[in-house]
């Protein structure tokens, strides 16, 4: 892993791309758990902790484009920066295969170990203002992780900035230019450029089209696709637009209060959600047809997030939930896989048929 | 159905050191009582500055260089451009006639006053009423837009509520003078889908209940869908196109509401490529000639769209674009020339 190819254009996999029906995971999240002390008071005292993230376990595997989605609070960005080491969780493993085929635990590494890791998994921003430094050349920002990395002469460095700025349309020319020079889509190009220099394996892309305009962001999202076609990149996206994660990920996992409610194939989870909040959070969409503006029966929750440093009883959903019974009041439901290859949290989900978004 | 609003070839201009930058350029629609009009566009097309424009707050060194807003208020008329930005009569009209409510909650609301307080302010600014009947008039309120223990919440800084609940007693306030025509900047793009959705309905419930005309500011067109009654689509500070929502979204005319609509990706679609505007937003500095939306369209007809600004072209009474792909009858004409660059 010392030695990564400079050139983005050199062939990765030495072995053929592994075919559908064998999927092999190249990350696993097992029992992850982020807690973040709550403190008061002028000693900092810690009164409490916030579970943010509470027993998530779920596969990312080669090749596939996984949805990570809920909304503000569920823990989704959280789970993305455990994966990078942003953060060190608290509890439960993140193993991540390398290319030689070991295992690795992200959550125990020490930070000398994970060095290596950090040219592998890569992270694309939200904000393509705040996550440049506007005292660097783009120039300077793409290549400074291959500095970091060393070994690399500097007509080296140049030639691969320039193959990674041609890749993601930018001109070349541009790369002496300071950022503020740039528009909102340039700049998340060049914030892409940065994430893609390695040649990772990994890309964990948080909230990557949030800031951009629609037009530009449909460009962005293209960009996003062909490179993962070019570099065989395996992306976790992260995103609370459930138009943008319906267009780019094979499967997904939904989110609620730190805790997954339910996983599925993309399609599936659209057009069959297993679990009530799925198919609230669908429902609230707005439709973009002005025709069918009354033609459904909009699920409307009642009150609001669950505050996870306070979280209800039992299934953290019901206070909000039309379909909660005694149970769902006391008892955690565990993540159990149906038949349709739907994994859901719920008791009902057996028994519930939900609606979800009709294909126009 | 009679307008609270008309805007006539509004012009409102920023003279900058890097140049003049022409935020709003000859904009002209009407907001009718009842209704709600979606302004919808990218980030610079001048929607933000329009809506600025009615209450006469546009910020520094922006001015209303020409063009009419007029206001149609109990019998009389008034014109909003013509009124000293910082007179008492613009005051009269500011949360009383036209109210607003803004993107950030949070910023928005002071944190140094309890929710009671900032509501009661603009009831007892005017309205001839006692500091107590103001207070019962504001818990009033917080009960209609939804908030619970409104008879407790009255008393608390805005800290202590949930995005959801500070865009409630936004709108609480901007309701509290009953005023004829609320503008709504982005209202609910800082909140969850979920707790958009809350906030859409309550929207629509008190519109529909007082009457009031609704302008909604807008980038996202699923929303608009669900809330227009008619569009305005701004380029550049141009409506590049106005007209019923369901024109709009089902028979639209420029060649930019139509990329605009096909380059959303959507919930009900299947996967594929995204259809996408080549190109981005010019700098306001350089301002194309011609149709602001000659450089990235793609019907683009060379010697006519960079030269000539397109007139108004009408489709019908309320369907109005600005193109030279369609001659005055509202039929294509110059297709034909039409080529794709």
């Amino acid at each position: 892993m010392s030695n990564l190819p400079l050139s983005t254009s050199a062939p990765r996999l030495t072995v053929p791309p592994p075919n559908t029906d064998e999927k092999t995971p190249l990350l696993e999240l097992k029992n992850l758990e982020m807690r973040f002390p709550v403190k008061r008071g002028i000693l900092s005292r810690v009164v409490g902790y916030t579970k943010a993230v509470n027993d998530v376990s779920f596969e990312v595997y080669q090749g596939e484009t996984l949805g990570l989605v809920g909304e503000s609070g569920c823990g989704k960005t959280t789970i993305g920066r455990c994966i990078v080491r942003a953060y060190t969780p608290t509890g439960g493993s993140i193993l991540y295969r390398t290319e030689q085929g070991t295992q690795l635990d992200l959550a125990t590494l020490e930070p000398n170990e994970l060095r290596d890791i950090r040219t592998d998994i890569r992270m694309i921003f939200q904000d393509p203002y705040s996550s440049l430094n506007p005292r660097m050349t783009v120039y300077e920002i793409i290549s400074e992780v291959l500095r970091v990395q060393g070994g690399h002469s500097e007509a080296k460095m140049k030639e691969a900035v320039q193959t990674m700025l041609n890749k993601v349309g930018l001109r070349p020319e541009y790369m002496h230019r300071y950022p503020h020079a740039f528009s909102g889509g340039e700049r998340q190009r060049i914030v892409i450029a940065r994430a893609l220099i390695t040649n990772p394996r990994l890309v964990v892309a948080d909230e990557s089209v949030a800031a951009l305009d629609v037009s530009v962001r449909s460009q962005i999202l293209n960009l996003m696709e062909t490179l993962q076609r070019e570099l065989q990149l395996t992306y976790l996206f992260i995103s609370h637009d459930l138009s943008v994660i319906r267009h780019s990920c094979d499967r997904v996992v939904v989110m609620y209060v730190g805790r997954i409610v339910e996983t599925a194939e993309t399609d599936d989870l659209f057009k069959t959600p297993k679990h009530p909040y799925t198919e609230a959070l669908l429902s609230a969409v707005p439709i973009d047809n002005p025709r069918q503006r009354n033609s459904k029966e909009r699920i409307r929750l009642k009150g609001e997030v669950a505050d996870p440093s306070n979280p209800p009883t039992g299934c953290f959903f019901h206070p909000r939930c039309q379909y909660a019974t005694d149970i769902c009041k006391t008892t955690t439901p565990p993540l159990e896989t149906l038949a349709t290859g739907h994994t859901v949290a719920c008791h009902h989900a057996k028994e519930l048929s939900l609606q979800g978004v009709t294909t126009h | 159905m009679h307008s609270v609003i008309d805007i006539k070839d509004l012009n409102v201009h920023f003279e900058t050191r890097q140049g003049l930058v022409r935020a709003v350029n000859g904009v002209t629609f009407s907001i009718p009582a009842g209704k709600t009009v979606c302004l919808v566009g990218e980030s610079g097309s001048g929607k933000s500055i329009t809506a600025r424009a009615l209450l006469q707050i546009v910020p520094k060194p922006g001015k209303i260089t020409s063009g009419e807003i007029v206001l149609h208020h109990d019998g009389k008329t008034t014109n909003i451009t013509k009124l000293e930005p910082r007179g008492s009569e613009i005051r009269k009209i500011r949360g009383s006639e036209i109210a607003m409510i803004f993107q950030e909650p949070m910023t928005s609301l002071s944190p140094l006053y309890t929710v009671g307080n900032q509501i009661s302010e603009a009831i007892l600014l005017h309205n001839k009423v006692s500091k107590k009947e103001a207070r019962d008039r504001a818990i009033e309120l917080l009960k209609r837009v939804g908030i619970p223990r409104a008879e407790q919440r009255v008393d608390e800084y805005p800290f202590r509520l949930s995005g959801g609940m500070r865009q409630r007693v936004m709108i609480a306030m901007a309701l509290s003078c009953n005023p004829k025509a609320l503008i709504a900047d982005e209202p609910t793009t800082a909140l969850d889908v979920t707790t958009q959705s809350q906030i859409l309905d309550l929207m629509r419930e008190l519109q529909e209940e007082r009457g009031m005309a609704i302008l909604f500011i807008t980038h996202d067109l699923g929303v608009v869908a669900e809330m227009a009654d008619d569009v305005a689509v701004m380029y550049l500070g141009n409506t590049a196109e106005f007209g019923s929502v369901d024109d709009i979204f089902n028979n639209p005319k420029h060649p930019y509401t139509q990329a605009l609509l096909s380059s959303i990706p959507k919930v009900g679609a299947e996967r594929g490529d995204l259809v996408s505007i080549k190109g981005m937003v010019p700098s306001p500095y350089r301002r194309p000639s011609g149709c602001p939306f000659h450089t990235r369209c793609a019907e683009f007809i060379e010697g006519v769209c960079d030269t000539v600004e397109p007139a108004a072209i009408s489709f019908s009474d309320d369907h109005v674009a600005r193109c030279h792909l369609y001659n005055n009858a509202g039929q294509v004409a110059n297709k034909e020339q039409g080529r794709h660059v």
